[in-house]
């Protein structure tokens, strides 16, 4: 899950690192008696969860005589579709240079990935494709507490040395935090100092229980519901609704869909033996999006009892039609049981999902 | 074979919780079938003492060790634990750690993985299905009764799509030397490059089927390590840039990963690639003929 710019940046003050002076507001108002707090020019960010908010408006500088109006204003606004519900003012920082300084899970090494580099800022991704001999790569032991001295000047080159103990601090947020990624971009340099200036944290979803966050934010209510339940969900937008067992094997469930010229209305995974309630419960949940017309189910293995599949597909009782394909242990049972009560049963999921194709165009 | 066979004593972390007690069942009923020796140590914490499907089970790892000539672990502990299941193991000895357990954190995976390394253990997975030579020996979860001995190798980041692929080349008349599923993780221990590696060693196997992913440039970087022949399938065309489909291998990652362009690398690189799963056994029969 993705924390907040401000829930970020208070994870990173936390551990020593310099952030610019500023507070969160829900309204306008909240501003209006802190107006002296921030000098006199200071910046109002949107805090929505959606990338390259800046440029899409989420982002406006004010100063103590507008400052309430622009706050007003931002209130007021919509980023990228979602509404604007948190404010992060915040004093504006006198930029002297601005750095890049990231780290990410790298899967070719399986280690933390740093990176770094002195051309910092909105523009990183187009220096990383056109001047990547710019960026600076470091891939460190996951057991090593902190990077050793010559990790930091490999990276750091002639960069200012206060840099280095922010890395190292960085370095133990992505650690200690189940960080996918800690980024800080820009990290700049003023006349006050070195601050981080924007902070991004994607905590790892397998952590966030020990992290004590109880609710993943990053999920639409019906993903939240069908977590509940313990299936993998995702939304989207067509009109077969797919049921699989297995992320890979759902996955390409939902690829032959699209190879066939369908669209699916989203993927889910129930998971390994799944029992009758279970099944039920999927088909239920994907039967209840106002969009799907057929629902496609693919279960395969050697765990999942095909009776108790078919038991779950019947105690759904949804008005849209359910195509079943299903390999596994009894077998022919389950076949009886679908067949008995009119639901189409074919061998294979190319067949399955050719005639659920046919059915919605 | 690859990573073990009929003589390979297997033990089993997690033995006495439900998912263990459940596999080490079928395991040992496989084993039974081919006259292989299984799984012959559990190891649960606490329940040193007990037996499962007449199976004995230690406290501690290296306790087992003792009592018994040991090759390969399976784990089936929580995601919790599974970070210390898979260090223990490491540090008594056992070479090659087979990790079922979903849902482990990644922080936990690097540490386990970097450490298992620095002991000379090789991890396969985490959040896999294990691996199975037909003939030989199963260590995981698969469905046994889908295989069907033979030349081919293959490697999978999937569970369940791993079985489809596998039931279609069985059907097809094409057999298996050996299956392995290396995980859908971010962070895997035995990767796509690894197992190649021992594909190439292994004198059953002659041409290779890598089932892949959307997520990193695991698939390229093996495809570009081998000489041995390969046909692959790639799973998430169609998903969503950014939309997570079931766990983190499936994160799009700024393009890089995505599906269509790692198709693209792989084509590029000589390697067919199935845009179905059913197509498969028909590139694989083209790659004997060819003889390429």
């Amino acid at each position: 899950m993705k924390l907040r710019e401000y829930e970020a940046k208070n994870v990173i003050k936390a551990a020593g690192i310099p952030v610019p002076a500023g507070f969160l507001i829900r309204s306008a108002d909240e501003l209006t008696p802190h107006l002296g707090e921030l000098g006199d020019a200071f910046v109002l960010k949107a805090q929505v969860d959606v990338g390259g908010r800046g440029k899409a408006g989420g982002i406006l500088m004010a100063d103590k005589a507008t400052g309430t109006k622009v706050a007003q204003e931002l209130f007021a606004k919509e980023i990228k579709g979602l509404p604007v519900k948190e404010i992060l003012a915040e004093k504006r920082l006198s930029i002297q240079h601005e750095y890049y300084l990231s780290i990410t899970v790298d899967r070719s090494s399986k280690q933390p990935l740093i990176l770094f580099t002195e051309a910092g800022g909105v523009e990183i991704e187009v220096t990383a494709k056109e001047h990547p001999e710019l960026i600076k790569k470091v891939v460190a032991n996951p057991l090593m507490k902190e990077l050793p001295p010559f990790m930091l000047r490999e990276l750091m080159g002639s960069a200012p040395k206060e840099i280095g103990p922010i890395i190292n601090k960085l370095y133990r947020i992505f650690l200690e935090k189940d960080a996918l990624l800690a980024e800080i971009n820009p990290l700049v340099t003023t006349p006050d100092g070195v601050f981080a200036a924007d902070a991004k944290i994607i905590v790892d979803d397998n952590a966030l229980g020990r992290q004590g966050i109880t609710v993943n934010r990053d999920l639409s209510p019906r993903e939240r519901e069908a977590e509940k339940h313990g299936f993998s969900y995702v939304e989207l937008d067509g009109a077969i609704g797919v049921i699989g067992n297995g992320a890979g094997l759902t996955m390409a469930t939902l690829d032959l869909i699209e190879y066939y010229g369908g669209k699916a209305a989203n993927f889910l995974d129930v998971g390994g033996g799944a029992e009758s309630e279970r099944v039920k419960n999927a088909v239920q949940l994907v039967a209840s999006v106002p969009t799907v017309k057929v629902i496609v189910v693919n279960l395969l293995g050697g765990i999942t009892k095909c009776d108790e599949v078919a038991k779950g597909i019947i105690a759904a009782g949804i008005s849209q039609k359910v195509i079943v394909r299903l390999a596994g242990t009894n077998e022919a049972e389950g076949r009886r049981l679908l067949s008995e009560k009119g639901y189409e049963m074919l061998d294979t999921m190319d067949l399955v999902v050719k005639k659920a194709v046919e059915v919605t165009s | 074979m690859i990573y073990g066979d009929k003589n390979t004593g297997v033990l089993v972390q997690g033995a006495t919780g439900k998912q263990g007690e459940f596999h080490i069942g079928l395991m040992n009923t496989y084993a039974k079938q081919v006259g292989g020796k299984g799984v012959v140590a559990g190891v649960t914490p606490g329940k040193g003492g007990q037996q499962v499907h007449g199976v004995p089970v230690y406290n501690t790892v290296k306790e087992a060790m003792k009592h018994h000539d040991i090759g390969a672990s399976v784990i089936f502990v929580p995601a919790g634990a599974a970070a210390d299941a898979i260090m223990e193991e490491a540090h008594a000895g056992i070479t090659t750690i087979v990790c079922i357990t979903e849902h482990m954190p990644v922080q936990d995976s690097m540490k386990a993985i970097a450490y298992a390394r620095m002991e000379g253990a090789s991890v396969i997975g985490p959040n896999c299905p294990g691996l199975l030579s037909p003939g030989e020996v199963k260590m995981g979860i698969m469905p046994a009764g889908l295989f069907k001995r033979g030349n081919v190798g293959v490697i999978s980041r999937s569970g369940t799509l791993t079985y489809e692929v596998v039931d279609e080349l069985t059907r097809a008349g094409i057999g298996q030397s050996t299956v392995i599923g290396i995980g859908g993780d971010p962070v895997i221990g035995q990767t796509f490059m690894d197992v190649l590696e021992r594909f190439e060693k292994d004198p059953e196997t002659k041409a290779v089927v890598l089932v892949g992913e959307v997520g990193g440039n695991l698939e390229e970087e093996g495809a570009k390590s081998t000489s041995l022949p390969i046909v692959s399938y790639i799973a998430g065309v169609s998903a969503p840039p950014d939309k997570r489909m079931g766990h983190a291998g499936a994160i799009v990652e700024g393009g890089e990963g995505d599906a269509r362009s790692k198709i693209a690398r792989l084509k590029k690189h000589g390697v067919p690639v199935a845009s179905r799963v059913s197509e498969i056994p028909e590139m694989v029969r083209e790659l004997f003929r060819c003889g390429c």
